[in-house]
């Protein structure tokens, strides 16, 4: 097979110090389904988006058909016949289907009108020819996630693409929707297409792509045929070292309860019911994790629990306390809260890293003030800091340097210190270990097991269905705001969670999905 | 009957220089840029249009002045937050007080005068009387004898309508400020569609200002756009960027100002200076607490 | 800190490089008419306790909004707080008449209530009904404008003068002068320092400092972002207020018509260079007053008007905080250089 792209010493840096690319050298067939994996932070999505002209290189050299190449914008890369569907989907919420394709090549009549007649008719023809099952007037705030993505991939096709670029496409979809996507894109390559597939889960990848190329900080590791290689293999090559994909949960018996939801339902201002009739409990020493599609109530549940929002009506409990009507420094007594986005909710970025530890303990800890509360303990705070630093094994230069100085890994140890000193009888964690390497999910995990044989209660919520099988007691299930099954992580396996997350309730005659 | 009329009038006049800053503004708005250099642009209008009206003894040619000095105030903005990536918010204050400081020197300089320039050479926009409407009474009253920015506004009004909702144009702008990652992956630069919203809008803030130093009055002072930059911001923001709903607004908030002067009889001319000012603060009210119900 | 020093050294010197440019093109010597505007603000004992003077409202309402600015909201009520805090002091002053050890303070006190309320009013329009602060502080400008307008030319006029203005307050309320030292610095320096200990060593200033950064952050932290909106409102409000008292106090001891001059707007931008940092608002202020002091000695010495200085200021304004992006994008930039070549070496 001829080949189509070659990228030769390829180096990208991201200020202040961080080589996302070291002399990358890798090339691209024609008509082949080629896959990019690697841990997060590998240089995976950054080698792609150097290819696409996202982000400047700054070295090496790009050919294509043999020609070399250096795109300034995302604009002549699809003019010349690349295109990339992104991690987070770039259509125009507001925007009908038709509108978003047509959107840089519209077809206009006087004065520069646009014909709809026109484009609609050119947009029906595409989604006729390629069998996509989509209706050209929906607005993309009301379709689904992967409808949106099928939208994304058809608007490169409208513009002629010879090579497809997919960023972790099966991230934000569900077990069921994946196969369907499998089978167009090798629908696509059947015609011709070349397709570049990021990914880091790697049954996927053997199961659909022809070539693979490994990534690790920064550095290619090795291109392999698919047919030639095998899941664990590609794990060492990916981390460097064996892994192993076994739960770590010793046996514990659980104690009393010590969280409670009880009958919470919250109906938002638009009278859509958010959360229906919660039930939920966690016991000493249990954790409990909570499985869903994102965008079914996982939400307003954190923001029930914290206190952002007000629910309609229920009860939230910790230790038999209360606290539907507290305020939020009153339940921060009882509840330890590590986000899922650390730089919106988890800290304030720009601020020193001791100020960000400082947070909450100011107003609990005696110790943080003098005057009654009036006046900051600096010297205290700073000595608290070092404690994190040695406790948490976290990596920091100065104290005083901003929070964004630090990795995501460090970052995300610095906050787990910060909560987890608070010496709260329950922690919620709402996808403690969105965007961190493996080496950090592994020293988060250990975290969390080793507070629940502190006998912590734990609420986890997380988007990766095998974080929650290697750690947790149970799987709750929450569909469309309703908990429609709490199940015994042991009694329970991937196919049967991912069924009850889609459709929200068990399958009747239980068949393999994939 | 006079009263009504010239109530209506009034209301008409004050509006319009409302009207067209914010049709600007809502150029830049539907682009995602936080603008708030309308009040020096048209303040760099009204002083180029009296500068222009004045040396050429012509009043088209103070309309032309007005644009190329409101442009150059959009050419300032466009410099530092298109290209140097300067903060909006810091920008367009630093340009307002730029043009406050720039006027009166050049007032200072140019005229040698110290807070007002009148002269009789300076040519004033005409009003257009339209033959037979003139005629109908009390509404030829209203539909003629505007001045000619009057109608200039209207007409703005109905391109802005159809270029923002039915043009190429307007569905990259729009994308501009919706989702600009978007509109740069469809191979239209963002900054690009800024830039133009921004000439848009200086453009827009120049005919303005020529309407406030060569319409509604025919003179220059100092700092004389007062605040209505800003109450075009807040007409901009209070109907989401709507043409219509800012050609609604604009004619609240002349209406207050026309029954500011109506209300002198009655009050220190003080406090019916105040009123458009309580208006806005009135209708974002109501604005804020309609947008309060709807999140909850 | 030493990044922030370059890029304002840097900065001021391009804007004053650019301001020479202007000057050369108007047919003006740069040369002249610069040392002419600094011996006026600096070269001396009386040129400088001038410059010290002047900077004291400018400080005061820059200090008001790096305050507002860096704890979360817009507020740029100033000029209106400042004009109505003016009213206050020149009202008590008018129809108090005490001995000045108690005058002062009073006077004070009623400037700070009086800029605190109009600030106040905003706060409640935000609190109560969700009403953006960043247009009703701006629209209670106006307002302040024609009200306190209408204050000096009816109810406190003096009927000896021709133009709006109010008669002299009790002297018991003028601040106190040494040769040309005028006390409002005092009062300034020591209002200064509290403010700087409030904001960043007091629990109180940290939970600002942080809401300002992340109010969602700080939110879940358990700091009461609300109740702090409205403190910082209101103390922000009660500087720019005690910026027009104190300019009553120590200068005409009477309110005027065009008495804020534009005081306040200067002092918002001064937290804009400043970056909303306290000790660069000082600096900044200082520096500010300066060019505004050498003004008039400028226009006197040389044909330079002296409404030049406002656009040098806008003009050191732009320049300074793109200035400041520009240095972080250049030094990123031969950082990847460096990094590059390690690599391909």
């Amino acid at each position: 097979m001829e080949t189509i792209i070659e990228m030769k010493d390829m180096i990208k840096v991201f200020p202040p110090n961080v080589v996302a690319l070291d002399s990358v050298s890798t090339d691209f067939r024609k008509g082949e389904i080629h896959a990019i994996v690697g841990e997060n932070g590998a240089g995976k999505s950054t080698l792609m988006k150097v290819l696409y002209g996202l982000e400047p290189k700054n070295g090496g050299e790009i050919l294509f058909h043999g020609q070399s190449v250096n795109f300034k914008d995302a604009g002549e890369a699809i003019a010349a016949g690349i295109g990339m569907v992104h991690q987070e989907i770039l259509l125009i919420q507001e925007y009908t289907i038709w509108e978003n394709i047509i959107l840089g090549i519209e077809p206009v009549g006087f004065l520069g009108r646009i014909n709809r007649v026109q484009a609609r008719k050119n947009v029906q023809a595409k989604i006729d020819e390629f069998k996509f099952n989509l209706n050209l007037d929906d607005k993309i705030e009301d379709i689904s996630v992967a409808a949106r993505q099928k939208v994304e991939i058809l608007k490169l096709l409208y513009r002629n693409v010879e090579v497809l670029i997919l960023d972790e496409p099966t991230a934000v979809l569900t077990p069921q929707e994946i196969p369907q996507l499998f089978s167009e894109l090798q629908r696509l390559r059947d015609n011709g297409k070349t397709i570049l597939f990021i990914s880091h889960h790697l049954d996927e990848v053997l199961a659909l792509s022809d070539r693979i190329t490994v990534m690790r900080k920064g550095k290619k590791i090795a291109t392999v045929e698919a047919r030639d290689t095998n899941k664990e293999d590609l794990a060492k090559m990916m981390v460097g070292r064996d892994v192993l994909f076994l739960s770590k949960r010793e046996a514990k018996q659980p104690g009393a309860v010590v969280f409670a939801i009880k009958a919470l339902t919250y109906i938002d201002g638009n009278k859509r019911k958010r959360l229906d009739d919660v039930n939920l409990q966690v016991k000493a020493g249990e954790i409990v994790g909570i499985a869903g599609v994102e965008g079914n109530g996982q939400f307003e549940l954190v923001n029930s629990i914290m206190g952002l929002t007000r629910p309609t009506s229920g009860q939230i409990l910790v230790n038999g306390k209360e606290l539907i009507a507290a305020d939020i420094l009153e339940r921060r007594k009882f509840v330890s809260f590590v986000s899922q986005d650390r730089s919106k909710m988890g800290a304030a970025v720009k601020a020193s890293i001791t100020e960000n530890v400082m947070m909450t303990h100011h107003r609990l800890n005696k110790q943080f003030t003098h005057w009654k509360g009036a006046l900051l303990d600096y010297r205290y705070s700073r000595q608290f800091t070092r404690k994190i630093e040695e406790q948490f094994g976290v990596s920091m230069g100065s104290m005083d340097n901003p929070f964004k100085s630090l990795s995501g890994g460090n970052q995300q140890k610095v906050i787990l210190g910060r909560e987890l000193l608070l010496d709260t009888p329950f922690l919620l964690l709402d996808q403690p270990t969105r965007g961190l390497d493996v080496g950090s999910i592994e020293y988060v995990h250990e975290i969390i097991l080793k507070m629940r044989m502190q006998d912590r209660a734990i609420l986890l919520i997380s988007a990766d269905l095998e974080e929650l099988f290697r750690i947790s007691d149970h799987i709750v299930v929450l569909n469309r705001g309703k908990i429609v099954a709490d199940l015994a992580t042991e009694k329970t396996n991937l196919e049967q969670v991912g069924y009850l997350m889609l459709e929200g309730k068990d399958k009747e005659d239980a068949k393999e999905i994939r | 009957m006079n009263i009504f009329i010239g109530l209506i009038n009034g209301m008409i006049s004050g509006a319009t220089p409302i009207l067209l800053a914010a049709l600007g503004g809502t150029f830049t708005y539907y682009a995602g840029i936080f603008n708030i250099a309308m009040e020096g642009m048209m303040l760099g209008g009204a002083f180029f249009g009296v500068l222009g009206s004045y040396y050429f003894n012509s009043w088209p040619m103070g309309i032309l002045c007005a644009i190329i000095g409101a442009l150059l105030m959009a050419l300032i903005f466009i410099v530092f937050t298109v290209f140097l990536k300067t903060d909006e918010f810091v920008t367009g204050i630093a340009l307002n007080l730029f043009a406050v400081g720039a006027t009166t020197y050049m007032l200072r300089q140019i005229f040698n005068v110290k807070g007002v320039f009148s002269n009789p050479g300076i040519i004033p926009i005409p009003h257009i009387d339209i033959p037979f409407i003139d005629k109908i009474p009390v509404l030829g009253d209203i539909l003629s004898g505007q001045n000619l920015m009057v109608y200039v506004t209207v007409v703005v009004l109905l391109i802005s309508v159809f270029a923002i909702y039915k043009t190429r144009f307007g569905l990259r702008l729009r994308a501009a400020g919706y989702n600009s990652p978007s509109l740069d992956s469809s191979g239209v630069r963002t900054s690009t569609m800024r830039i133009w919203s921004l000439v848009i809008c200086g453009v827009l803030c120049g005919l303005a200002g020529a309407f406030l130093s060569l319409g509604y009055v025919t003179l220059f002072s100092e700092n004389m756009t007062a605040g209505r930059g800003w109450i075009s911001l807040a007409a901009v923001i209070l109907v989401n960027g709507n043409p219509w709903g800012i050609a609604l607004i604009s004619l609240v908030f002349g209406f207050t100002d026309g029954l500011g002067l109506l209300l002198q009889k009655f009050l220190p001319n003080q406090f019916t200076s105040m009123v458009p000012y309580l208006a806005t603060l009135v209708s974002l009210y109501f604005y804020s607490i309609q947008k309060r119900k709807k999140s909850i | 800190m030493r990044k922030k020093f370059v890029s304002g050294v840097l900065g001021i010197v391009v804007a004053l490089g650019l301001g020479a440019v202007i000057m050369l093109i108007e047919g003006f010597n740069p040369i002249t008419t610069y040392s002419a505007l600094f011996s006026y603000s600096l070269g001396g004992f009386y040129p400088l306790t001038t410059t010290l003077r002047n900077s004291v409202p400018l400080i005061l309402t820059g200090l008001s909004a790096s305050i507002a600015f860096a704890s979360g909201p817009v507020n740029l009520g100033q000029p209106g707080q400042l004009l109505i805090g003016a009213l206050f002091a020149t009202v008590g002053g008018l129809y108090i008449h005490l001995p000045a050890p108690l005058m002062i303070p009073l006077l004070i006190i009623l400037a700070m209530i009086g800029g605190a309320l109009w600030s106040g009013i905003a706060a409640l329009m935000r609190r109560f009904f969700s009403m953006d602060e960043f247009i009703t502080t701006l629209m209670l400008n106006m307002i302040a404008d024609f009200f306190t307008y209408w204050a000096i030319s009816y109810p406190f006029f003096d009927k000896t003068a021709y133009s709006p203005m109010t008669p002299q307050i009790d002297k018991a309320g003028w601040l106190p002068e040494f040769g040309n030292f005028n006390t409002n610095i005092l009062v300034m320096v020591l209002v200064f320092v509290a403010v700087w200990f409030i904001f960043t060593r007091f629990t109180a200033g940290y939970e600002w400092r942080l809401t300002g950064q992340n109010s969602i952050f700080a939110r879940l932290g358990g700091c009461k972002i609300d109740k702090n909106y409205v403190t910082v409102m209101l103390l922000t409000g009660a500087l720019a207020g005690l910026a027009g008292g104190l300019v009553v106090m120590a200068g005409p001891h009477r309110f005027l018509k065009g008495l804020g001059a534009n005081y306040a707007w200067d002092g918002v931008m001064i937290a804009m260079v400043a970056n909303n940092d306290l000790i660069g608002t000082l600096l900044y202020g200082l520096f500010f007053s300066s060019l505004q002091t050498g003004a008039v000695g400028m226009e006197l010495i040389t044909a330079v008007p002296s409404e030049f200085i406002q656009v040098l200021q806008s003009v050191i304004v732009l320049v300074i905080v793109a200035g400041r992006g520009m240095l972080d994008i250049v030094l990123d930039k031969t950082q990847i250089k460096r990094k590059a070549r390690e690599r391909t070496a």
